[in-house]
């Protein structure tokens, strides 16, 4: 089994992108450790010959449809949840940081 | 009025002898009488519900034909967009979000002149079986107020178990509408994965995910799913075919139907639970039911595989979350970096965090193999055995749940709390639909329900059974003491 450690915990904070206090970290650990040993118990089944189910409904296959403009959202109903917005655009810390 | 059906009702409105104002006054004066000890709505609607009562009753006077729910007062889970109204999710991360679109669902119950009372309260984006990771208030059991009513649907199970509105809607990813149902008392229907459509639904799990009823009656139930259950051109996982006449294949007895029963995999149930549904079991063979015994052993493995899945997704469906189109950006964020991290730090709750931290392990590089790629072949075999078990009958009956509802902050562990999911999780992973119907009471007074399940597409053959075993049950009548 793979060994779920501090590091684990702080490799994945920075996959995800969400801080997490000290604490919250210990917790998770913890909690992580524990459903990672629990969903183990997979392994006991022989998948050898079984194909992965990327599918529920037998038959599904890519929707596509015509390339035409259909209804629009006005921009000032997308801008409306805009935390913070300059121009008809939203606004964002600066993306390149200056030396 | 509020023991009336939501069909009784809105034929009033039909006939004349209730007007659609008084239908909304008298529920919102339940919901101002009864809510603050229950907590189902995150929000009510009473402007927008006098409006459109206001609005029906004119319609009404003009002669315009009216539609298959009208001056029905319902709730909607808070994880469904109704346009201009704010979507939560039950979440610190979008208190401020106000949906720019309507749910398809929303849509199509409007269309159907439905007033949209409130929105629900739930666990956050959905995650839990008690309503309790919810980051903005609680919700207790009208049945029992230190008890849970259930998750992730928990304010729409209340809503309606305590008649503060006779139908709502609510999202089952894992047992999230089942599960509610059966802790309060009601109805719930799961549909095929792909009847109703997901678009406005906000993602948790996208292979799992669908919108279904919570009523007090099937008949109620089966009315929504005749409004709600069609194919979307906006969600390309709902499936092409024409609506289904629910209601009409509700009528008539379940003789000679076999009704497979898994009692290996029941071993581990207490006694109270075990005999209650072998009364049910009873009661469906008497109502000519054939009952047949089904190996369904490989479910014992179906929580594992729905808490690598559901997780996956999740983690993908909830990087949306980033604070910069939309919801809560943090205020300390001077960085680019930072907005992410600080606004999804304080956005979400401890099981959103574990979860979306669990869906990225088993995703992440090394790890796919043994979890995520294992664990959809596993989901495979899991819709192999179901298939195989379908051709020997005709329905899966099973409990709800091995409990009844458990007292709030009673459940601390999470790995502890998943278990509360062992009999609903694998009808998602399988696509199936399933019904939750009252089956009776505990020695304490809580409710519990009995499961139905059926093979992918046969929503109208889960729906008739159950309509077959309320019928002849009753059970579905009780109100709570506290709402009477």
């Amino acid at each position: 089994m793979a060994d779920v450690n501090k590091q684990t915990i702080q490799n994945l904070i920075q996959l995800c992108r969400i801080d997490c206090t000290e604490e919250e970290q210990e917790a998770i650990l913890v909690d992580l450790q524990k459903i990672i040993a629990y969903v183990e118990q997979l392994q006991e089944i022989d998948t050898e010959n079984v194909s992965p189910c990327n599918q529920v409904m037998e038959g599904m296959a890519n929707v596509m449809r015509a390339d035409i403009v259909g209804e629009k959202m006005p921009r000032s109903a997308f801008l409306a949840n805009a935390p913070s917005q300059v121009g008809g655009m939203i606004r964002v810390p600066p993306v390149i940081k200056s030396s | 009025m509020h023991t009336l059906s939501a069909i009784e009702i809105r034929d009033k409105f039909l006939k004349g002898e209730l007007s659609a104002i008084q239908i909304v006054e008298a529920f919102l004066d339940r919901i101002e009488k009864y809510d603050g000890q229950i907590g189902a709505f995150l929000c009510v609607l009473r402007e927008r519900a006098f409006a459109k009562a206001k609005a029906l009753d004119e319609k009404r006077s003009s002669g315009a034909k009216l539609g298959k729910l009208a001056a029905i007062p319902i709730a909607i889970k808070d994880n469904i967009h109704v346009q201009g109204e704010i979507s939560t999710c039950a979440s610190k991360f979008l208190t401020n979000y106000r949906a720019p679109f309507n749910a398809t669902v929303t849509r199509l119950i409007e269309e159907e002149d439905a007033i949209i009372i409130g929105k629900t309260n739930m666990d956050e984006f959905a995650m839990g079986s008690s309503t309790e990771n919810s980051g903005l208030q609680k919700t207790a059991n009208p049945w029992n107020l230190k008890c849970t009513p259930g998750g992730s649907s928990g304010g729409s199970a209340a809503a309606v178990a305590a008649r503060l509105c006779p139908l709502a809607l609510g999202s089952d990813t894992g047992g999230s509408v089942r599960l509610p149902a059966s802790f309060c008392g009601i109805i719930g229907f799961k549909p095929t994965y792909g009847r109703v459509s997901r678009y406005g639904l906000v993602a948790y799990g996208s292979s799992l995910d669908q919108i279904g009823p919570l009523a007090t009656t099937t008949a109620d139930a089966a009315l929504m799913m005749e409004v709600i259950g069609r194919h979307c051109e906006c969600d390309s996982t709902s499936y092409l075919a024409p609506e289904e006449p629910y209601l009409t294949h509700l009528e008539g007895n379940i003789q000679g139907m076999r009704i497979g029963v898994p009692w290996q995999y029941l071993e581990q149930l207490a006694a109270e639970p075990k005999e209650i549904f072998n009364r049910s079991i009873e009661t469906l063979k008497k109502l000519g039911a054939k009952i047949v015994d089904i190996d369904l052993s490989i479910l014992k493995y179906s929580l594992a595989v729905y808490y690598i899945l559901a997780t996956a997704e999740a983690s993908t469906n909830l990087a949306r979350f980033d604070g910069i189109r939309y919801g809560q950006r943090s205020k300390r964020a001077k960085t680019l970096d930072e907005v992410y991290d600080f606004s999804k730090e304080e956005g979400f709750g401890s099981e959103v965090k574990r979860r979306i931290l669990l869906g990225t392990y088993v995703l992440s590089a090394g790890y796919q193999d043994a979890y995520y790629k294992k664990a959809q072949k596993v989901r495979s075999l899991i819709i192999e055995r179901y298939k195989e078990t379908f051709k020997h009958c005709d329905l899966v009956a099973t409990p709800v749940s091995p409990f009844t509802a458990f007292e709030i902050g009673a459940i601390k562990d999470p790995l502890q709390m998943y278990l509360e999911d062992i009999y609903t999780i694998a009808i998602n992973l399988a696509g199936l639909p399933a019904i939750s119907v009252p089956e009776g009471f505990a020695k304490d007074g809580k409710p519990l329900g009995l499961q139905l399940i059926g093979p992918q597409k046969q929503d109208a053959r889960v729906l008739h059974a159950a309509h077959a075993f309320e019928t002849a049950t009753g059970y579905h009548t009780a109100i709570p003491q506290l709402v009477k």
